[in-house]
């Protein structure tokens, strides 16, 4: 049989599944294009139309600007924050794997043992003392609060998997560094870091997004307007009175754009990331 | 390949404490400190200011007498016997995707699912919100389209519910008794991109020659999840019941923003953390606050507990 054949006799076999799946995936994907096509509406075209796209002709472009022009400064905001975030966080976090993989030290236990009891702790229901430590820190109504308690959220997930990992590479790498007169922090951006590129990747994408969808934080952190992450922006434009579905709706699109971008560059980093994200929970 | 170290090497290798310090430091202050701080300030009366004071146990007394709390304990209850319905969608569609054998689909349909999930989760939250918009919402708009609400206007005059008119669009996050209904629609058809994918993870061990196995001994499809691939995924299916159950008891981000803070109309969708949120962030009652927090804290204590003394000892 020719491969093209047989290609063809699986999917005349599956197409009963192909059906279910696809039926599945449309509904799946309906809110989206309920988003795109409504964004080019005013809202009385949409009352007409709700469902179908309109002529493009007609399309009313000037959604889009207005959501431009409202997202970009939480979007600036947010990119600060998940960015700066996930790279401090990862740094401190391969640090301390390899602090925990490389020597027992005396003590290296006990430091173990406390931080995997964290991963028993709900984040959640540490929101309101987590709120007057960031006040008494004065830290309220910055950005930076978001990003220290995003680094400081990352740490136990990220070091738990790093060490396994650091612990699976191989021994001579690092003899031979030490060989060579290479401190610890020579190793650790010579060797591990150039090892574990797709593991640094995966972790990144997770803490990335962790950072990029809270609100909850956000929320009662931040007061001014200029400083609102896309989170609080997004709830600031739910809460208006008259709604102007197609810029809310532009706005939506323009808010998942940079998501999108990073998908298009890390399609298959983000297929294993978020399988192994469901683990960390 | 850790292992313990001699007096002198110590003396050489002391630096490496320094490794672990950023990460511990950012740890205690940020995550030990405000735990520590919860059951401190539980066992008070505070407002957030600098005046507190120690009531004992008074706050536990009243989160036990508290009706909003313990209804809250129900609804969350429900909620949960919800979310383990809408794991099935997820199961299904991953056994489906599996079953394909051409590779190349199944990649495609992988990357099909993950791109619902590069939208922020706050828009597709706010999208199903527009979707109950009683006059413009895509919901009434297909009840009304397909007659399915002249059914429900039918039954409702069969049974009296007094939900449903002929006349009057639904009000699916205004109505008190829709509340609950409405939280077991949004997200329909509940696929879950990330459990599909663990899912399939945990099918990847199945070989087409196990199908064929199964063929020649006259084994349809329903036999076949029974007895191939169900077997194959229950340690998946428990590790993803165990989260979503103790992200549903944490979680109020959805309550908050698909209703409001006091959980909708009538309150019936109040769950357990909206209302530590409610009662710290609008009543100022920080102290009560950490208090159900710390309720919160121990049942899902005793669920990890459960999950990890019973639950993976069977795999």
């Amino acid at each position: 049989m020719t491969p093209v054949t047989k290609r063809r006799t699986d999917f005349s076999r599956d197409w009963t599944k192909h059906l279910f799946i696809l039926f599945f995936i449309l509904i799946e994907l309906f809110p989206l294009y309920m988003m795109f096509q409504v964004s080019f509406k005013d809202n009385a075209t949409f009352i007409r139309q709700p469902w179908l796209p309109t002529n493009p002709l007609t399309w009313h472009w000037e959604n889009w600007s207005f959501a431009f022009h409202l997202i970009l400064p939480y979007i600036a905001n947010t990119v600060f924050v998940a960015v700066t975030g996930t790279v401090c966080s990862l740094f401190l976090a391969i640090l301390g794997a390899y602090f925990f993989a490389r020597h027992k030290l005396p003590g290296s236990r006990l430091l173990w043992a406390a931080f995997l009891a964290l991963m028993l702790m709900p984040g959640v229901v540490n929101i309101t003392p987590l709120f007057m430590l960031l006040k008494s820190l004065k830290l309220l109504n910055t950005l930076w609060s978001l990003v220290l308690v995003g680094i400081a959220g990352g740490q136990v997930f990220s070091i738990f998997v790093l060490r396994n990992f650091i612990e699976d590479l191989p021994r001579d790498l690092f003899e031979a560094a030490e060989m060579d007169g290479a401190s610890h922090l020579q190793q650790v951006f010579n060797v591990v870091i150039p090892m574990s590129g797709p593991i640094i990747g995966t972790l990144a994408i997770l803490s990335f997004l962790g950072m990029w969808n809270d609100f909850l934080l956000p929320l009662i952190v931040l007061r001014d307007k200029e400083l609102f992450t896309l989170g609080v922006g997004l709830i600031y434009l739910d809460g208006e009175y008259v709604k102007q579905w197609g810029q809310i709706m532009a706005a939506y699109f323009v808010a998942s754009i940079p998501l999108i971008v990073v998908f298009l560059f890390t399609m298959r980093l983000f297929v294993r990331g978020l399988s192994a994200g469901a683990i960390k929970g | 390949m850790a292992a313990p170290l001699s007096r002198q090497k110590l003396l050489r290798e002391w630096k490496l404490y320094f490794f672990v310090v950023p990460s511990l430091v950012m740890v205690l202050v940020f995550a030990y400190f405000p735990a520590a701080s919860a059951v401190y300030h539980s066992f008070f009366e505070w407002a957030g200011g600098d005046t507190k004071q120690l009531i004992g146990f008074d706050n536990f007394r009243r989160a036990f007498h508290d009706q909003v709390l313990l209804d809250s304990f129900l609804t969350v209850s429900v909620l949960i016997v919800f979310n383990l319905f809408k794991m099935v969608p997820s199961i299904l569609l991953a056994v489906l995707i599996h079953r394909l054998k051409s590779d190349r689909w199944q990649y495609v349909y992988r990357v099909l699912l993950v791109v619902p999930m590069i939208v922020p989760g706050l828009v597709t939250l706010f999208i199903w919100k527009f979707f109950f918009d009683p006059n413009l919402g895509v919901l009434n708009g297909i009840l009304d389209y397909t007659g399915l609400k002249g059914v429900l206007v039918s039954l409702d005059h069969f049974f009296h519910w007094g939900i449903f008119y002929a006349n009057v669009p639904i009000g699916w996050l205004s109505q008190p008794e829709l509340i609950l209904p409405s939280l077991f629609l949004w997200g329909f058809p509940w696929i879950g991109a990330v459990g599909v994918l663990i899912f399939l993870a945990g099918l990847q061990s199945i070989g087409q020659d196990v199908y064929e196995a199964a063929e020649l001994d006259g084994i349809g499809p329903i036999g076949k999840f029974i007895y191939i691939e169900l077997p194959l995924i229950l340690t998946q299916v428990r590790l993803m019941l165990v989260l979503l159950i103790v992200a549903t008891l944490g979680g109020y981000g959805l309550q908050l923003q698909l209703l409001n803070e006091y959980g909708g109309p009538g309150g019936r969708g109040m769950v357990p953390g909206l209302w530590m949120y409610n009662r710290a962030f609008y009543a100022g009652e920080f102290g009560y606050a950490c208090a159900i927090g710390m309720i919160l804290f121990l049942f899902i204590l005793v669920l990890t507990f459960v999950n990890n003394r019973y639950v993976r000892i069977e795999k």
